[in-house]
């Protein structure tokens, strides 16, 4: 077993500090596990969306409310932060911390801007199209899974955010590399349930 | 186990032989935006018929998404076999729980 230190300044450090040590290893290796139980925390809120999404109770329906510019426009916020996200991971590699830092606050900047267009987007719903939680099976069915979705997102700014401050006080090191490491696949995630959000709620909402 | 090498040791020059560059993601990130394209643009253009949208839309999904957890998630790397168990295991549930639902609703 090669056992690597903590190091503080970067040229020493491993070409994959979040693997280096057998801590680092395991923790990607349980987030994994965990990312397992997030598919199956959407799944189920996919599922009853899936099933309730015609029972509109005579409120608005998924074709006379959703406008596909401002989900374009989500979609691609949300794809770009998480090519950002990748560049993060590979400044990190190459033990570029200000690099790495700078690439990490333009994921959180492009994730805020998402997380404001769907407030915006759910502010309309309600005040405008009179279409609130309450309103039928399928407004509480899209509120809960996207919803849900754009809490990921809120907390992943959140968790994103602490750790551009712990790099800053300790550093990159073989400690705070896994949980920047850790952060990128989080975000990707949320990309990837992204993908299905825009496709199954949005455009087959379009569709019919 | 001892294998392994790190050019920890070797100072920061040598860093570079295994470092990939940005150019595979750019592609990555290439591709999902063309994927996304096709998936609006069939729904904004209209008149397609609805079961071929419904087919396209999720192809289209199911591609990208198969793009990224390879290439932004490294699963297509060596050393991904419990991960791919972990994430093939969720969805399995997950497609479990989703027809299910359908089945549930579409029987009545």
């Amino acid at each position: 077993m090669t056992t690597a230190h903590a190091e503080g300044a970067a040229g020493n450090l491993p070409h994959e500090p979040e693997k280096a040590t057998l801590e680092g290893r395991n923790k990607v290796l349980a987030f994994w596990l965990f990312l397992g139980g997030e598919s199956v925390l959407f799944g189920t809120l996919f599922a009853t969306f899936l099933a309730l999404r015609n029972q509109t109770n005579e409120g608005p329906s998924a074709n006379e409310l959703f406008h596909l510019p401002l989900v374009a426009a989500a979609t691609f916020l949300l794809l770009v932060s998480s090519l950002t996200s990748v560049f993060a991971i590979q400044a990190m590699h190459r033990g570029k911390v200000a690099v790495l830092r700078n690439w990490l606050l333009v994921t959180v900047f492009l994730g805020l801007c998402f997380l404001v267009l769907e407030i915006y987007e759910f502010s309309v719903y309600v005040r405008h199209e009179e279409f609130g939680m309450t309103t039928s099976a399928f407004s509480s069915a899209f509120y809960t899974l996207v919803g849900f979705h754009g809490a990921h997102v809120a907390f992943g700014i959140l968790w994103i955010s602490v750790l551009i401050g712990q790099l800053a006080r300790k550093g990159l090191t073989v400690v705070t590399a896994p949980k920047i490491y850790v952060s990128a696949m989080y975000w990707h995630f949320i990309d990837v349930v992204w993908v299905f959000i825009f496709t199954v709620v949005y455009l087959l909402g379009k569709v019919g | 186990m001892a294998t392994e090498q790190h050019p920890a040791s070797n100072g920061p020059v040598k860093h570079r032989h295994r470092q990939e560059g940005p150019q595979r993601h750019i592609v990555v990130f290439v591709f999902s935006v063309v994927l996304t394209l096709i998936a609006f643009a069939a729904v904004a253009a209209g008149g397609v018929n609805a079961t071929f949208a419904v087919i396209l839309l999720l192809v289209m999904a199911v591609l990208q998404v198969f793009l990224q957890m390879g290439f932004w998630m490294h699963l297509k790397d060596k050393g991904h076999l419990l991960p791919i168990i972990f994430m093939l295991g969720g969805f399995f549930i997950a497609g479990t729980c989703i027809v299910m639902a359908l089945y549930w609703v579409w029987w009545d």
